[in-house]
């Protein structure tokens, strides 16, 4: 009887203690991804790379009607539709690593005695392109979308074995040098952050040379890439609606109207 | 009578820590307020741009497809090789959507073991952009031939971080759980992984899960392609 009559208050506060804690968890999962939980500085910076990237959007949707247009004018016009596949084709090149390149950008060097490890490297080329980067090679290995990093075991090696940094499956040699086509102030600026990856390296006595530069040359892709999987998906062949357009391109109205205040 | 009273008072005393700290997370979130409006603004103009893009993305997809059609097509005499030559680059820069043998990796933050310990660095929960970073990287060292990563689907410029703590790819927002999908030899990116950051993240209690797929369709990229500095040699 006793035990029966101290069990129910005993529930009820149980009860009311697992419904806080999870009220609790919410709450602290909430904070990490809602913007409202975010600070104002983080809200700045978002608002700065969007502010940019749909400046660039704006820039590629009138490329692209563009090049439309000059398709489907193409039975009138072929000089112009060669042009316009030059265009297209020179940006894919760039994408690609296909060719060669030149412009202005920044030069990272890094030395033997660094303690710099292939992960910072990936922080180091993905910190790139986030600060704008168009093309970046390291030591002559041009990264593209299937670049890889990593580390490999020197089985030759005279002290039985050695490890090393690699690029594309390729050893790399000291200096590294890692040279980076976009706007040189933006790309140290994106490096050189407060808490950003350079002060990251000094915690471990690593400090880079970074140095901007007039013009810098950056290699094509030694060899062109293969796929063994993948193939082009056209969902058009499943529904065998493909009807081809016959309309203007759209988008040509005025594709750099801001709707946000400034 | 007298038997209740240890039992309660234990009780009422965690549970009265327990709302003290709640109260704390609360406030801390309320405390804002005093910059709330500015956040507010921003939060609104975040919104906006995010609102714009996205239908200037749906608009480049469109454009683009209509473009891969109309080159689909033409096969006129000398254009044919050269249109050939522009489909087969775009497949590669990741402007085409793809199918073909693949991966899916399921990632989500340690709940239940930030649950576990409440008090404990949320920070050792939550998947970091650096843990993709290297998951990426890995999947292509195990011969990826194209990775999205919740529907973005990365090209060379991507770019994976984080802001505060958002984890931001091709400047679009994304949040857990994450889906890593990638076209490729599924044994070979399984064991480049599976030595790699996928165990690290199991041994840390992540929610981890893995999928073949015969058939895997991969989104194509959305974004633009602009280029203002590089000039071909």
């Amino acid at each position: 009887m006793n035990k029966a009559r101290r069990q129910i208050p005993i529930t009820i506060v149980l009860l009311c203690l697992g419904i806080m804690l999870s009220l609790q968890f919410q709450a602290q999962t909430r904070i990490a991804s809602d913007l409202t939980y975010q600070r104002s500085d983080t809200l700045i910076a978002m608002v700065r790379g969007l502010s940019e990237k749909r400046q660039k959007l704006a820039l590629e949707i009138i490329d692209l009607s563009n090049q439309l247009r000059s398709q489907m004018e193409s039975s009138r016009d072929e000089k112009k539709l060669l042009e316009g596949i030059h265009l297209e084709m020179e940006k894919l090149r760039i994408v690609n690593g296909t060719t060669a390149l030149k412009g202005p950008g920044i030069m990272i060097i890094i030395e033997e005695h660094m303690p710099i490890i292939y992960t910072d490297l990936l922080n180091i080329i993905n910190e790139l392109w986030n600060a704008g980067a168009e093309a970046i090679s390291i030591n002559e290995h041009r990264i593209t979308s299937h670049s890889t990093i990593s580390v490999a075991e020197d089985a030759y090696s005279k002290d039985g074995y050695s490890i090393f940094m690699t690029v594309n499956h390729e050893k790399l040699t000291y200096p590294i040098i890692i040279k980076t086509i976009g706007e040189p102030n933006n790309l140290e600026k994106g490096l050189t952050l407060p808490g950003g990856i350079m002060d990251n390296l000094a915690l471990f006595n690593a400090y880079p040379e970074i140095e901007k530069v007039d013009k810098l040359e950056i290699p094509a892709l030694e060899k062109p890439t293969t796929y063994y999987f993948m193939t082009e998906y056209k969902p058009s062949e499943e529904n065998k609606e493909s009807t081809p357009p016959t309309t203007n391109p759209p988008g040509i109205t005025n594709p750099l109207k801001t709707a946000i205040p400034r | 009578m007298r038997k209740y009273v240890l039992p309660l008072t234990v009780v009422c005393i965690i549970s009265g820590f327990f709302l003290a700290f709640q109260l704390k997370v609360q406030t801390k979130s309320t405390n804002y307020d005093a910059v709330s409006q500015k956040n507010a603004n921003l939060i609104n103009v975040i919104q906006a741009l995010e609102k714009e893009i996205e239908n200037q993305e749906n608009q480049i997809e469109t454009m683009r497809n209509q473009l891969n059609e109309i080159q689909n097509q033409n096969n006129k005499g000398k254009l044919q090789d050269l249109q050939q030559e522009i489909i087969q680059a775009k497949i590669n820069a990741g402007l085409t959507p793809v199918i073909g043998k693949g991966i899916i990796i399921t990632l989500d933050d340690n709940k239940e073991g930030l649950l576990n310990a409440p008090n404990d660095d949320p920070n050792k929960y939550i998947i970091h952009y650096e843990h993709l970073l290297n998951l990426v990287n890995e999947l292509k060292i195990g011969g990826a031939e194209a990775i999205s990563i919740n529907g973005q689907r990365l090209v060379t410029t991507s770019e994976i971080r984080c802001v505060g703590n958002l984890i931001l790819i091709n400047t679009t927002r994304i949040a857990p759980p994450f889906e890593v999908c990638a076209i490729g030899s599924p044994k070979l990116m399984v064991e480049s992984i599976s030595l790699g950051q996928l165990d690290l993240l199991k041994t840390a209690h992540y929610p981890v899960a893995l999928a073949e797929k015969e058939n895997l369709t991969i989104p194509a990229y959305k974004g633009e392609l602009q280029f203002k500095y590089a000039i071909p040699q």
